[in-house]
């Protein structure tokens, strides 16, 4: 896959990191490579389509509320960008989405049940229930030295 | 990856909306300000027809569903047709589809809108 201008693609054994500005116009991209590696660690489309959308739903999160102009970033004098290191191990995909944008309470963030939301077909906010509900681990942490980042893991599970 | 695109056209009174692409944080936008100007014209009965779709995220999926509140409001309704199987599976896990209509054929999208 042909890297756009202005990503920075590093790639090491079982690992690979991507840096993309922080435009939405880069998420496409983003997805796709999500998707490959997804698949190249054996995961069934179904599964592939729950971790493209996790991944997408955290990335689009960085850039509508980490990078909001309003906000205080942590690193103000540094343009927006997301960056992704992706390592598929032997029946897991681990992904960290890191920005240094403004920080987030993400485990004192308790979202209304997501069955609630979508019966009273509210316009939005689905962001977190999706990765809780399509990764199987969720965390994050945040700190000066390395900004705020986003741990999303994906076990494959025996059938 | 293919570009996003909207097409439409008027079919029994019925709008038929075919989307081609993803439609994401980036492309929603565009979906966005076009079922807004429907919307406002007074056409509420809106067909999605999602076959050349090859992505959905939340934006999109929030937007269908609050263009399908509104236009239900006024006697309309958004309803889908032809999801591809792959999105179809994600959408349900959600609990999307209890919520929007969805259909596998122009004629029963077209046709579930009461008189």
């Amino acid at each position: 896959m042909k890297t756009p201008d202005h990503v920075r693609v590093k790639k090491t054994t079982g690992k690979m990191q991507i840096a993309t500005p922080g435009d939405v116009s880069y998420l496409a991209y983003i997805r796709a490579i999500i998707t490959d590696l997804a698949r190249q660690v054996g995961f069934p489309e179904t599964e592939v389509a729950k971790i493209e959308m996790a991944v997408d739903e955290a990335c689009s999160n960085v850039l509508e509320h980490a990078y909001a102009r309003d906000k205080q970033w942590r690193w103000q004098h540094r343009e927006p960008e997301i960056r992704l290191s992706i390592r598929t191990e032997a029946g897991r995909l681990v992904i960290e989405i890191n920005d240094h944008g403004q920080s987030f309470d993400f485990d004192q963030y308790q979202p209304a049940n997501l069955e609630h939301r979508v019966a009273q077909m509210a316009p939005g906010g689905y962001g977190i229930h999706i990765m809780r509900k399509f990764m199987d681990e969720v965390q994050y942490s945040s700190n000066d030295q390395t900004g705020n980042t986003l741990r999303l893991v994906k076990y494959l599970k025996k059938t | 990856m293919k570009d996003f695109h909207i097409e439409r056209e008027t079919k029994s009174d019925v709008q038929l909306v075919k989307l081609t692409g993803s439609l994401d944080m980036y492309s929603f936008p565009r979906l966005e300000a076009q079922l807004s100007t429907l919307l406002d014209q007074g056409l509420i009965r809106i067909v999605l027809d999602c076959q050349n779709l090859d992505y959905i995220g939340s934006a999109g999926l929030g937007a269908l569903i609050g263009f399908a509140k509104q236009a239900r409001l006024k006697g309309g309704d958004v309803k889908l047709l032809r999801v591809p199987e792959r999105i179809y599976k994600i959408i349900e896990l959600l609990g999307f589809t209890k919520v929007l209509q969805v259909h596998e054929t122009e004629d029963a999208a077209l046709g579930s809108f009461t008189a």
